[in-house]
Parts: structure tokens; sequence; C-alpha cells
């Protein structure tokens, strides 16, 4: 099986223009500028959304390029001095990097050219803002090392943090866009521990040789940025942000954390953990798509949906298929970003929709094939819920295309849009199916066939019994959650408690040392230390 | 002419002068052209060769005599200088920002210039008197006129006063050690001083309780400019005797207690910072871990490393911590104290403020993508090479400085409902914070932007450099 490790190229200087990232990058961030720029200079200017068309086009064409000269590296200058810093921040372009870039730059398009029936085209700052993620996005599908990944993680985060936190009104909406972030850094900690543990071996981390006791915690890492590991829900639901940017952030930021399942080599994440995590993943699996199935509306089970499928795509890493985790990680951007960016009626369009089950159900040739192509020990129990996960996604995803009632309709859009809003849809799908031809590692697969016919039947037979048993039924808004399960806020009440308790204790001790006798207690706490140290001296 | 006439006497005597103008911002920008310009002299000028301007001949000769001693500048400090006068132009431009320039101009360049003074007097002995006087500038900096001392005030000053005994009696006894080295009880005894001398100065564990304390009482802003002048040039004095005696270089003991010192301070600096509801406490304590950091890392091996991770972290908390300060000081200036209370939802009124606090305290903490990061990256790296349970308490201490900063903005960002975003800060101060945080994003992705100026410091340290 063809692996992310042999996609890398063995040497670097050989390969050409790798500028072709870089002008990718320019040609979604420059027109991003423009935009910002000229909406404080010229606020009345006409053409903000050829702009950003402009700009969201040329980049899908380029990235379109890339497909003709892959692999391809982009070095910065190294980090000096030279003997603290192994790596130097690089990205790199090659079979595992693609879907990835290709789906981002697929769903700004489709942002742009979906807008024209969702809002008012002289606001250009939404688009700014999603060409920018989008660029960012790229930038971290593409990273090439730990250390490129950490920096465009937190990039992803801080721009992240800044736009939701001008998005919420309320202190409590405030509070968990803090949390969510602070979540994110978590996992970012994590694969700088990975770092430290893979230095202590005696190594380095990279994509190329993650040590066993460090791949883990690269799963880990990503896993908790998806909310997978443990389950919750890293996103806020109060955010003015609902299509558009909203989703181009939801599913960007989701891509940057999921392309390091990809990049994970299945070798290093055997562990005498793995059973346990596939128990967690399983369990995040049936709750995020239980949970999608009964949503009221798209939006509403949008993080449900992001849960569900980035929880597959821990599976098929912890299974040692990161192949099938860049599958799952396209499928999610491009049949998740179409889902969601359709918010007008039309008939054609409702059937369209109808193909991102067809990406998502592993069969043959789709795009997500490769999912249950494990090379690792899988672990055999789990695998009927994760099978049963995928099964309520798919029946949920149809259900939620197939549902009108809550959209707008075309009639009253102009002529043009009637063309665009279409084709910014159509395009998302189009590109999910011709990612399961060509263009990367992953595609062309087979598959695991019983896996995905069971799944496919299982997902009939839920579509045709939605309507005929009343737990299927969608529950109401309100009883969708934004903090997430309740044993998990228990768990959360427990450590604030255990935080209150250690903080008291910290007072107390300051206390005395602040206190009127505290210079006599410093140098008693000195003259311990003193004594202490001096023990072993001869 | 002389480098310590131009790095210590003109600093001295541009603060005279700066004490008799009345003026915030003539201050300012008195005390901030004086200190760019002592940073590109000492940056573009050499020392002890003869440099042609046009019909003269100027020469900066590195020592300088005064009563039997010699103050002494070698070339390799030139970069030192320059950083440090270069650190200590953005408190001085900030100072007006902050509306303590009457104060921080001339008081500041007195400390920073005597603190100068201790690296580059001979014998070293004396320097315990130039950082005792520094201590004694220091308090009319901190206690503003007609206010009386507050508890943190008169314990900084005991703690930096108890330090001056011990490093003369370190000095002394060193001198016996140099005549009969295999001595071992006087050898333990001198190391114990020094040990005591610098505990004492750099606030270490558990003597840094001054810190948080100053930071509740006095002005944000000059709080932090000692945080930083104080460690960062008593560091380089440490440093010195660290080079000078292969002795104590080499001993498994010193080692052991550098680590465990610097452990120390890391971990309960740290967590200390979790705990805080103050802002202002929550610098201090992260000043607590920065210097921690900086004594863990003189443990890396091999030497050298150790040497370039300190380096490297100069300018990261120099700009770090100006960032915070100037931050802090505007928001006291919009609510009663510092205190969570008082400060929930500023960030609507103050944004460049609160995201100035939000970020110089990630920056230390080591959170990627700013100035912090990448000394931070080298010392868990080094550290993690020898000792893998070191490098989990420093991600303790890291830990706790995130949890200061999470709370923090948790708190800043907490604002009541449809609280309308707003520019609180002037243009001045906007421009101030602005620059200083793209700086940090700068250092943060480029560390090797400020190679130039870092490569020639390990110079200074003919043996702990190589």
């Amino acid at each position: 099986m063809t692996t992310a490790l042999q996609s890398v190229p063995a040497k670097t200087d050989t390969i050409a223009p790798p500028m072709l990232i870089l002008i990718t990058v320019l040609l979604l961030i420059l027109p991003a500028l423009a935009l910002v720029t000229l909406r404080i200079l010229r606020p009345n200017f006409r053409f903000f959304w050829l702009v950003a068309l402009g700009g969201s086009l040329l980049a899908w064409i380029s990235a379109w390029v890339w497909l003709a000269r892959l692999p391809l590296i982009f070095q910065l200058p190294p980090w000096q001095p030279e003997a603290l810093f192994f790596d130097a921040p690089a990205f790199l372009a090659d079979g595992i990097s693609w879907p990835f870039v290709i789906s981002l730059v697929t769903l700004a398009l489709s942002v742009v050219l979906t807008a024209v029936v969702r809002q008012d085209l002289t606001d250009p700052m939404p688009w700014a803002g999603t060409l920018l993620l989008t660029g960012v996005g790229v930038l971290a599908v593409t990273a090439n090392n730990p250390l490129t990944l950490v920096l465009v993680w937190a990039a992803l985060d801080l721009a992240e943090l800044l736009t939701q936190l001008r998005s919420v009104e309320t202190p409590e909406a405030s509070e968990r866009v803090v949390i969510a972030f602070s979540t994110r850094a978590a996992g970012i900690g994590l694969v700088i521990w990975a770092n430290v543990l893979s230095v202590s071996a005696g190594g380095r981390l990279d994509f190329l040789s993650t040590p066993p006791s460090a791949g883990l915690y690269l799963l880990i890492a990503a896993g908790l940025r998806l909310g997978v590991l443990p389950l919750h829900l890293p996103y806020t639901a109060e955010s003015k942000l609902r299509r558009g940017m909203g989703t181009a952030m939801r599913l960007i930021s989701a891509a940057s954390s999921l392309v390091l399942l990809a990049r994970i080599p299945p070798s290093s994440i055997i562990s005498s953990l793995t059973p346990f995590l596939f128990i967690l993943t399983a369990f995040a699996s049936v709750y995020g798509a239980w949970i999608w199935l009964r949503a009221p509306d798209e939006l509403a089970g949008r993080p449900f949906w992001v849960i569900g499928l980035a929880a597959m795509a821990v599976a098929s890493a912890l299974g040692g298929s990161p192949l099938g985790a860049a599958g799952w990680g396209a499928a999610l951007i491009l049949t998740g970003g179409a889902l969601f960016q359709a918010s007008v009626q039309q008939v054609w369009v409702n059937r369209l929709l109808l193909v991102g089950a067809w990406v998502i159900s592993s069969l043959p040739f789709s795009l997500t094939a490769g999912a249950w192509q494990g090379e690792a020990s899988v672990f055999l129990p789990a695998w009927p819920f994760l099978l049963a996960a995928q099964a309520m996604l798919t029946a949920g995803y149809v259900r939620h295309a197939l549902r009108p009632g809550i959209r707008d309709t075309m009639d009253s859009q102009p002529p043009f849009a009637r063309t665009l809003y279409p084709a910014g849809i159509g395009l998302l799908l189009l590109t999910a199916l011709v990612l399961g031809f060509l263009g990367w590692d992953g595609a062309l697969q087979v598959g695991n066939v019983i896996a995905s016919l069971s799944v496919a039947l299982l997902s009939l037979g839920l579509v045709w019994a939605a309507p005929r048993l009343p737990f299927l039924n969608p529950i109401r808004a309100h009883w969708i959650r934004p903090t997430g399960t309740s044993w998990l806020d228990s768990a959360y009440r427990g450590l604030w408690s255990l935080y209150r308790v250690l903080g008291r204790l910290g007072n107390l001790i300051s206390a005395a040392l602040e206190g009127e006798g505290g210079i006599m207690w410093s140098l008693v706490f000195l003259a311990v230390l003193i004594s202490f140290m001096l023990r072993g001296t001869p | 002419m002389t480098a310590p006439a131009i790095w210590i006497g003109f600093p001295l005597a541009v603060a005279a002068l700066a004490l008799l103008i009345p003026n915030e911002r003539v201050n300012a920008a008195l005390g901030g052209v004086a200190a760019v310009l002592l940073s590109a002299i000492a940056l573009f000028i050499p020392f002890d060769s003869a440099l042609l301007i046009g019909p003269f001949s100027v020469k900066i000769a590195s020592s300088f005599q005064i009563l039997g001693r010699s103050l002494v500048l070698d070339p390799a400090n030139g970069a030192l200088l320059a950083i440090l006068y270069g650190l200590a132009a953005l408190w001085f431009f900030g100072s007006e920002a902050a509306g303590v320039a009457r104060r921080l101009v001339p008081l500041g360049l007195g400390v920073l210039a005597l603190m100068v003074a201790s690296i580059a007097v001979e014998p070293f002995l004396f320097a315990a008197i130039f950082i005792e006087i520094a201590a004694l500038v220091s308090i009319p900096l901190i206690t503003p006129p007609g206010q009386a001392p507050g508890r943190g005030v008169m314990r900084f000053l005991i703690y930096q006063t108890l330090a001056m005994p011990f490093i003369l009696f370190a000095g002394w006894m060193l001198e016996g050690v140099e005549s009969s080295p295999g001595d071992l009880a006087l050898t333990l005894q001198a190391a114990t001083m020094l040990g005591m001398g610098f505990a004492f100065l750099l606030a270490v564990f558990p003597l840094y309780n001054w810190m948080p304390m100053l930071a509740e009482e006095a002005s944000p802003f000059v709080v932090g400019f000692l945080f930083w002048c104080l460690p960062t040039i008593t560091i380089i004095f440490g440093l010195g005797f660290l080079d000078r005696y292969a002795w104590l270089r080499s001993s498994p003991v010193m080692a052991d207690t550098l680590q465990l010192t610097g452990v120390l301070m890391v971990v309960t600096g740290g967590i200390w910072t979790a705990f805080q509801r103050h802002l202002g406490r929550i610098m201090a304590y992260a000043a607590v871990v920065e210097t921690g950091y900086i004594i863990l890392a003189l443990s890396v091996q091999p030497a050298s490393n150790a040497i370039q991770i300190i380096f490297l972290s100069l300018i990261p908390r120099g700009l770090g911590l100006a960032i915070w300060a100037l931050s802090l000081t505007l928001l006291s200036r919009k609510a009663d104290s510092l205190r969570f209370t008082s400060v929930q939802g500023l960030a609507r009124a103050l944004p460049l403020a609160s995201l100035g606090v939000v970020l110089a305290n990630f920056s230390a903490a080591g959170f990627p993508l700013l100035a912090g990061f990448p000394p931070r990256l080298a010392l868990w790296e080094g550290l993690a090479g020898d000792s893998v349970l070191t490098a989990f308490w420093l991600s303790i201490g890291v830990l706790g400085l995130l949890t200061g900063a999470v709370r923090s903005m948790a708190v800043l960002v907490m604002a009541s409902e449809y609280t309308e975003w707003g520019w609180g800060e002037t243009w001045v101060q906007r421009i101030m914070l602005g620059v200083g945080i793209l700086g940090l994003f700068i250092l943060g992705v480029f560390p090797q932007a400020v190679r130039p100026l870092l490569e020639g410091l390990p110079l200074i340290f003919n043996r702990l450099g190589q």
C-alpha cells in the first residue's frame, strides 16, 4: 500500500518550482489584503466581489497546476543558530497534501460564488476573511514538519480567536470562544511534547521517522483539536458567522488538524493505548453521527458533522491507513462545504448534493475508498460502531440534503445568481468526484468492499426508516448544546473544583511569604533548600 | 574617548539632565534618542581601533581607570550594549504613552548605566556596590514623590541589599580559592556565599515575593522596566563568574543546583501565575519564570548551546515585557486596579492593550508564532537531550503561564452584552503597541532576524561561549 512515507521525496533539491506553493498562497492572501484596503480607503467601491472571485479563481487554477509538478517543496530560511534548531519551516505539496489544498481552494471559490444569493455584495470582509484563512489553511496542510505545523496552527487559532470574539455578544459566548482556543492550544502543546520525547529518545520529530513514543501524542493532538479525543465540542454555536465564512472557518480549522492524521506513520501509533483510543474514537463517531442524523438542520448539526467525520479520520489513522484519513479529511471539506453553503432551494442542487453521499460511502473509486484499508492490527470490537456511525453520517447527509423546507427559494434571485450559485455547489462535489480517480496517492482505490457495501445498505435502511421511526426524528434545536455532554460538564466541574482547591493552597503559601513574617519564611525555605542541595557534596 | 565613558558616563549625564526637564514628551524623546544613539554607536563603531571621520581620528578605548579601579568594556561587549540600550530605547519611547517619562527616563537611564558599570568593573568585587546603588536609585523610580513606600518596595530594597555582603564575602573568599584551589571547604563556602548573593539578586525561589507585591503597588511600566533590567544584567554578571572559575563551571553540584533552582522558579512561578487574579501579579510571576528559564538554560549541555539559548532569549524577554507593561499601564488607567473584577470586559474598550497583555503572556510561555517560542523550543530540546523529567517540569511551568494567559484573556473579553468595540488607545499608544506586537510575531517566525546582533555575544565569555 502507498503510504505518506513513500510520497515524500527523498531529495528535495531536485524538485522544481517550489514557488508554486507560494503563488497559490499569495493569490489568496493578496486579494484579501486588497479587499480590506479597499474597504477602508474606498468603501463605495463596486467591485469587491469581483476582486474576491478573481483571487479565488486564480488560486483554484494555480492549485490544479501543482498536479503537473508534484512533489513541490518550499522552504523558509533556516532558523539560527543552527546548533539549536533542527528544522526550518518548510511546506510540501505531495500526494497527501494536494487533496487538502484543492479542497480548501475549491471551498474558498465556492464561498465567493454562492455569496451571490446570500449576502450584501457591498461588504467584502467575509470574503477577505475566507481568502485569508484559506491561504493560511493551505500553508497548514502543506506543513512539512511539526515545527511548521505548530506555527501555522497558532496563526489559524489566533485568527479564529479574534474573528470569533468580534462576532459574539454575550460574556458566556466570549468565554466559550476562549475555552475553544485553549483546547486547540493544548493540541499544539501535545505536538511540542511529542517533539520533546523524540529528542529525548535521541532522534528528532518529523513526518518521516516519528518515534513510537511520539506518534501517539501527535494523534491525540489532532484528535483533541478536532473534538474527538476526548469528545467535546470545540466550537461555539452562538456566532453570527453561519454559512460562508463560518463554514470556511470550521472546515479549514478541521483540515489543518486532519492533515496531521494523514502524516503520522502507521508504525508510530502502535501502542498498548491504541485499543483504548479506538474505543474513545468509536464513541465520538457514534455520538457525533447520531446527533447529526437527528439535527434539526445542517447548520445546527455542523459541529457534529465535523466530529463524526473527524472521528472516522482518526479511526483510519489508528487503523494504519493515513490515506484513509486524508480521504475523510478531503470529504469533510468538500461534501460538508457543499451542504453548508446550500442556502437556497433548487431541485437540481438538492439532487446534486446527493453526490456527497457517494463521496462519503467509501465505495470503490470514491474519495473515501481507502478508509478501511489499514496496515496495523485493527481493534475489531470497534468496527461495528464505526460502520454504524458512517451509515448514520451518510443517512443524515441525505436527510439534510433533501430537506428543502428550511431554505429560501431561487425565484427571488437575479439571473446571474441562478447560474453562479449551483456552480459554486457543484464545483465542490465535482472536485470530490474527481479526487476519487486522480490527483493523489489515495485515488483509484477499491477499498474494503464488504465494509463499504454494509455501510451503503445500512444507510439506505436508515434513510428509509427515518420518517417511519419516531426515535429517528429530528430533535429540537435547543437540545443541541454548545458546551458538550453532561458527563464532560461534570469532568470540567471536577477539574474546576480541583483548580480552586489548589488555588486556595497557593494563595495560603503566597500570603505567608508576602505577609509580615514573609522574609523569615523565605529565609527558612532558602536554608532548607541549601541544606538539601549540599547533602550531595563531599 | 573610552567605552565606559560613553556607555556609563554619558547616560548618567543624560539622566542628570533629564531630571531637570519637566516635560513628559521631551523627556521620553531625550531618553529614547540617547539610548538609540548609544545602541547605534555600540553596533557600528569598533572598540580599540581608530576610525577616521573626515580629518578626525576617533578611537574608543575599552578601559577607563578611576580611583585605582578599572571599568572595562571590551569589543565583545559591543553587541550586548547595543541590545541593552536598544531595548532601553523601547522603554523610554514608551514611557510617554505610559505617562511615566519624567521618572523613568532619568532614573531608568541611571539604573541601566549603573548595571552596565557592574559588569564592567574590575575587580568584580565592586560590582556589588554598583548593583546596590542601582537598587537605591530604583526606589524613587517605583515610589512616586509624596507617596510612602509600600511593603513590596521595602522588601525589594532589603533583598537587594542583602545580596551585597554575600557577593563581597564571596569575592574575598574566591581570592583564597585561587591561591589554594585544593581547599574544598573554602571552595564550598565561597560557592555558597556566591549562590546566596545571586539568589537575592535574581530573586530565586523563595526570594521573589517582592516582585508580585511590587507589581500591585507601583506603576506597571516602571515595575516592568526593573523586571527586565535587573535580572538581565545580573545574569550576564553571573555568567562572568562561571566563565572565570573553571572549578565552578565544572562542578557537578553547581550544575545540579542551577538546574534545581531553575526548575523551582519555573514550576512555582508558573503555578502561581495560574492562580492569580491580578494582571500585574501575573506579569511579575511570568518575569520570575523567565528568569527561571535562563537559570535552567545554564544546565544545558554543551555550555556553548546554553549561552546561545540565553542570548537568544534576551530580546524576546525585553520586548515582551515592554509590551506587557505598557498594555497594563493603559488598562490600569481605565480601571480602578488591575484585579480581574476591575478589568473584566475591558478588551472592547482597549482592544490593542488587551491584545498586548495576552500576546506578551503567550510569548513568555513560548506559544508558537511569538518571540518567546524559538528560545523556549531550544531550551526544551536542550533539556530533553539530557533528562525528559526536567523537560517535563519546564512544561508544567509553561502550562501555568498559559493558564494565566487564558484566564486573563477570558476576563478581558467577557464584556456585558451589547458592549460596542472601540479604540480607547491614542494614536501614539496604538503605534507603540502595534509595532511591538508586530515585532513579537517577526521574532517568532524569523528568529534569525536578530542573528547578526547575537552572533558575537558568546565571545564575551572566553570559555563558556566556545
